[in-house]
């Protein structure tokens, strides 16, 4: 019994999910209208785009790097895929298909200059942010685009179901996606062993340039999406969507029980991390607090998670010990 | 019937010829020794046989035929495993995806089918003897179960040709013996094993045919074990018939010691360890791979908490929570590990050397020049004969033997009167290794006490002045060193294996 | 021919003078500064007004800022880790100062000193947080850019302190022999005290040593835990130095002048040092190769403006750069590798 109980705890998302549930209950008793159908429409919503920001950076974090230009990425996919539906009159679908390979294809590069040259994911995003971001911003000059056909605002501000966003959609995907990857995927398995093992991984024959790049491509991919996301619920193709994606990216998979170093990840911990941080959010808009509480909340929440997923570590290391 | 032959194969390094013309022929149904004291010859021969390293000259030839592996895995695909000492299992994932880790599907979006796996892997843990669901997590298993692990990776692999480094280091006997069965199996079905080991006990149990390596050349060339005896192997090994060293034996110090443990426990598992070093004195820590020598060595300088017993210091008791107190109170640490833990390899010889003594010579304000340093330091790299063209020059690119030499320097100059040395012969020539021998005797002339640790039991006998034995994280017993090899050798292997008996 | 040497024999010192003219050919140093000459030369002939005094002063000035912020980077990246805070602990050290000169009538000698100062306490906080926990210095210093930039928003209201003492303007206005900034002169004489810093005290030894080899260090006898701590709160003084540096610029302390939780510093914090060669890997400086570093990029923008084009492409000119950078250092290793000159 108790060893069953411990088990269940072992599990990266039973924290995050019950804190999300205790959060839920404690704050609809002192705000009822926190539950009201609408503020779950916005929370849905919110949540909806910030999972799937998440979901690329935690697929960079299982392989051991870390993505500093995925906000970049998001906001460039963002732009051209307004910029194309505007000036050139591309219908919405084949946007949205040019956007998701723009994205694949920054992300792609960016892993095949890491994977090639061996020098660190960070500096090598962090010129990748520079860059991506300038071409951003020497396109647009700083100007939103406007010209966001009204199926696209659809997508982005109707329900499908009662308070449920369509938004929500894209993320049930990606979430189911990126779980199918890491339990059965061929690239989702390699992309763990070379998070948890690279010498192991490289001496069995993983071809890990490829597997880097995959990665990457892949964070490229989730980040369009979220881009593109965003474009349908601002109504608009805003040059800084992304601006304030980096925080959140990390915070969420953290808080969610990911190992920074690589090889561990969890999906489902990451959805509850996302649904911790909005509910927060929500809740300080709800109480009148000052907004900007919301990035001291969220560096906190990054120290915590990071002393909790420590402690486990420890635990995990002592009863290894104990047992060997 | 040859399943791989490694004719005349010679490999330098600048400065350095590591292998000149070895030859080496590994049978089917055969478990074949590699021996040769450390520094031989032997990782650099088995990175030359897996691709790590290209031979200079010579050949390998699998089955007949010509091979030249790219790296590992070419070797691994061309039926050649390897079992290394460090584990290179992913611990998260399952033993079943561990050994069929490169097999898990056809393209990067296929998915894994978990139950072939399981089921596939299932055959190989069973040609092992190993009773475990395939779907366990690595991170569960023992240390031995994991290098069986590690094994059914390598034979997944259709390896004919199967090569464990130090297969035997981290296992306790039993698990060893274990092992061992499995390999006369593995033998018995037609494989060809090669054994790298230290332990001659273990050598002479499983191998049938022995290369030994010294300095770099054949001392024999696959010859069969059951001519030979223990004493011949070792003549080959160190070039010369265990003997009596030319050193006598030192007079005994009758001083008060400087640096006493009493029943002194440490976090990192001592328990009860009581001994002593006078000034002067070379006491001995001898023990195999896993005794936890070097670690109470680390236990000592602070780096695992005290958890009972005394230290005591110039006959006073004393904590120790760190080198820098250590050092404070004249305790200096040679770690085995010259490139990880001794030098700082990207800075300069003088930075090295001096860094001990940084404090010491600074002004009031913690202002110190190249030059103060250089006038503490110069001398002592002077005396101790350290080969370089400048003190400015990078330490990395010394030889290992200057390398050495600097970090005991660095504790001369500092003044230890306690001196810690861990394996100081480690990668080193015999010619600084003989020269290190007589440091240690001078520095133990001049007064300070040294605690040398070694597995090289002729290292051992030739310059400790009383062995302290160490198993199980313990002190097993202490013997009077008079130089006497056979006698010495087995006091020391009795206390060790007493307690197995017992 | 390598360095390495046998035990019998030693070394032919001809042969390393080639290697010594080689191994200055490919420093960054030499490079950067045959760079800077170039661009400066060619911008000069090509672009009239390049070369006026009050251009000089500006371009001066800027370099001045962006060497001081690529200083704070490096002075943390010697440990191997970084600092993602430092555009936060800029700006919340100007915000801090701002108050203490505006809000409290604290003269300025004491409030410049009191705002490093707690630049410095900011900079112990990422430290011992890093140290005790053992977690890298990235997520860490993430966490804390998010915290310290919140806690200054939070505090100020995003408003800014625009009713600063006359003389803070002044100082960033003052120029000596007509072009040259006080504020380059200020981080010249910084970049002279932390050269002499690194090479000349126990502490700054201390410092090479633990970021090359921790572990090494500690077991000679190094207190490493203190002394990487020591290297954050450097890092955040000298953090502090810049946000004070970019307030008497515009003279007032304003929140958003480093961008959004401080990152817009975070390409020129990386870009100064990488280009002049400090290792990222940790335990090799270059005070000089900073300084260069964020000469030659200063020099770009301003050329590259005055130019016409857009300053967001300016943006991604600089990423790329710092992309050839990276790529650059990786090629010079390789070569110095295979002439065992490393």
């Amino acid at each position: 019994m108790a060893l069953s109980f411990t088990r269940i705890f072992d599990n990266d998302w039973v924290g995050p999910g019950l804190v999300s549930l205790a959060a839920i209950i404690g704050i609809s008793i002192f705000q009822p209208s926190f539950l009201s159908p609408f503020n779950i429409f916005v929370l849905l919503s919110a949540i909806s785009v910030n999972m799937v920001i998440a979901l690329g950076q935690l697929v960079i974090i299982a392989i051991g790097q870390m993505n500093l230009a995925l906000g970049a990425f998001g906001g460039l996919v963002a732009i051209c895929f307004v910029a194309i539906m505007e000036l050139y009159g591309v219908p919405p679908i084949l946007a949205t298909v040019i956007g998701l390979a723009i994205g694949a294809l920054a992300g792609g590069l960016t892993g095949f200059v890491i994977a090639r040259t061996g020098i660190s994911a960070f500096i090598i995003t962090l010129a990748g942010l520079q860059i991506f971001k300038g071409i951003n911003l020497g396109i647009t000059e700083a100007q939103p685009f406007y010209g966001v056909p009204q199926s696209v605002k659809d997508f982005g501000n109707l329900s499908m179901l009662g308070p449920i966003p369509w938004l929500v959609l894209p993320m049930i995907i990606a979430s189911l996606g990126m779980w199918y990857l890491f339990a059965r995927l061929r690239i989702g398995r390699y992309i763990l062993a070379i998070g948890g093992n690279r010498t192991a991984a490289e001496l069995s024959g993983i071809n890990v340039t490829a597997t880097i790049i995959w990665a990457h491509a892949i964070s490229g991919l989730l980040a369009a999406i979220a881009g593109m996301m965003l474009v349908a619920r601002l109504q608009i193709g805003q040059p800084t969507i992304g601006d304030d994606w980096l925080i959140s990216s990390f915070a969420a998979p953290v808080i969610g029980g990911a190992v920074l170093a690589g090889g561990h990840v969890s999906v489902a911990g990451t959805f509850f991390g996302v649904v911790i941080i909005a509910i927060i959010t929500q809740a300080l808009v709800l109480f009148a607090i000052d907004p900007f509480v919301v990035q001291i909340v969220l560096g906190g929440l990054i120290l915590w998670a990071v002393g909790i997923n420590r402690l486990r570590e420890l635990r995990v290391a002592k009863f290894n010990a104990r047992t060997a | 019937m040859t399943a791989l032959h490694v004719a005349h194969v010679s490999k330098s390094f600048p400065g350095v010829k590591a292998l000149d013309d070895v030859s080496m022929t590994l049978k089917p149904g055969s478990v074949h020794a590699l021996l040769g004291e450390n520094g031989a010859g032997k990782s650099t021969l088995i990175k030359i046989m897996t691709g790590i390293h290209k031979a200079d000259l010579g050949e390998i030839t699998m089955d007949g035929k010509t091979v030249r592996f790219a790296n590992p895995r070419q070797a691994a695909a061309g039926g050649l495993g390897v079992v290394h000492q460090e584990r290179n299992l992913v611990t998260r994932f399952s033993v079943a995806e561990n050994i069929m880790l490169d097999r898990l599907g056809n393209h990067s979006l296929s998915s894994v089918n978990y139950n072939a796996i399981a089921q596939e892997a299932t055959r190989w843990l069973k040609q092992l003897d190993l009773d475990i669901d395939p779907m366990t997590p690595v991170s569960r298993l023992s240390v031995a179960q994991m290098q069986l692990v590690e094994i059914g990776k390598a034979l997944s692999l259709q390896s004919r040709v199967l090569l464990l480094d130090e297969p035997t280091a981290s296992l306790t006997p039993n698990e060893a013996q274990v092992l061992f069965r499995i390999l006369r199996r593995l033998r018995d079905d037609g494989v060809a094993i090669g054994f790298v080991s230290h332990k001659l006990e273990e050598v002479f149990d499983i191998c049938d045919t022995v290369t030994v390596l010294r300095d770099g050349r054949n001392a024999c060339d696959s010859a069969a074990l059951k001519d030979l005896n223990r004493q011949d192997v070792v003549q080959m090994m160190i070039g010369r018939a265990e003997r009596i060293s030319k050193r006598a034996p030192r007079g005994k110090t009758t001083s008060a010691p400087f640096f006493e443990l009493k029943n002194y426990s440490s976090a990192a598992g001592h328990k009860g360890i009581s001994l002593a070093v006078r000034p002067g004195e070379i006491l001995g820590l001898y023990g195999l791979v896993g005794a936890g020598r070097s670690e109470l060595a680390k236990a000592v300088l602070g780096l695992s908490p005290q958890t009972g017993g005394e230290i005591v210091v110039a006959g006073k008791p004393v904590t120790i929570a760190s080198v820098a107190e250590a050092l404070e109170h004249g305790i200096g640490y040679v770690s085995e590990d010259r490139k990880a833990e001794g030098l700082i390899l990207l800075h300069s010889v003088l930075a090295n050397a001096g860094i001990t003594v940084w404090r010491k010579l600074a002004t009031k304000f913690g202002f110190l020049s190249d030059t103060t340093i250089a006038s503490r330091v110069g001398p002592v790299l002077k005396k101790l004969e350290v080969k370089t063209p400048s003190l400015d020059q990078t330490i990395g690119n010394l030889s290992g033997g200057n390398q050495q030499k600097v970090s005991v320097a660095k504790w001369i100059a500092a003044g230890v009167k306690l001196l810690i040395i861990d394996e100081p012969s480690v990668g080193i020539d015999i010619k600084t290794k003989a020269y290190l021998h007589d440091l240690i005797h001078e520095l133990a002339e001049s007064g300070t006490a040294v605690l040398l640790i070694t597995s090289d039991l002729t290292e051992m006998v030739d310059v400790a002045d009383r062995v302290a034995v160490m198993d199980g994280y313990m002190i097993r017993g202490v013997v009077e060193n008079d130089r006497n090899y056979e006698r010495v050798s087995t006091a020391i292997m009795g206390f060790i294996h007493g307690r197995k008996a017992a | 021919m390598t360095d390495t040497l046998h035990a019998t024999d030693n070394f032919m010192p001809e042969q390393r003078r080639g290697s010594a003219v080689m191994r200055l050919a490919l420093s960054n140093e030499l490079g950067l500064a045959v760079l800077i000459a170039i661009a400066f030369g060619a911008f000069a002939i090509t672009l009239p007004g390049f070369t006026s005094p009050f251009s000089l002063f500006t371009i001066g000035r800027q370099i001045g800022i962006d060497t001081m912020i690529g200083l704070a980077m490096m002075a943390v990246i010697v440990t191997g880790g970084l600092d993602l805070s430092v555009g936060a602990i800029g700006v919340c050290a100007a915000m801090v100062f701002g108050f203490l000169a505006q809000k409290m009538g604290i003269p300025l000698p004491l409030a410049a000193p009191g705002a490093i100062l707690f630049g410095a306490v900011l900079g112990f906080i990422n430290g011992y947080t890093v140290v005790r926990s053992g977690v890298h210095s990235f997520i860490i210093t993430l966490a804390s850019m998010s915290i310290f930039f919140g806690v200054m928003i939070f505090l100020t209201q995003a408003q800014s302190f625009n009713e600063l003492p006359a003389s803070v303007q002044a100082l960033g206005k003052l120029r000596v022999g007509g072009m040259v900034s006080v504020l380059l002169l200020i981080t010249l004489a910084v970049c002279a005290a932390l050269s002499i810093f690194y090479r000349y005290t126990v502490l700054g030894r201390q410092m090479l040593a633990a970021g090359a080899n921790p572990r090494a260090a500690e077991l000679s006898g190094i207190r490493t835990g203190r002394v990487i701590i020591s290297c954050h709160m450097l890092t955040g003084a000298l953090a502090a130095f810049a946000g004070l540096m970019l307030t008497a610029r515009t003279g007032a302390a304003v929140p958003s002048m480093a961008g959004h939780l401080g990152q817009d510093w975070l390409l020129p914090a990386f870009l100064a040092p990488v280009l002049g060669g400090t290792l990222l890997s940790g335990g090799r400086v270059s005070v000089v190769g900073t300084l260069l570093g964020a000469t030659f990029v200063t020099i770009m923008t301003s050329g590259l403006l005055l130019m016409r084009v857009g300053e967001f492409w300016i943006l991604a000119c600089l990423g790329l750069m710092l992309l050839l950078a990276v790529l650059a250092d990786r090629f010079r290793q390789q070569v110095l590798r295979a002439r065992g000159m490393i």
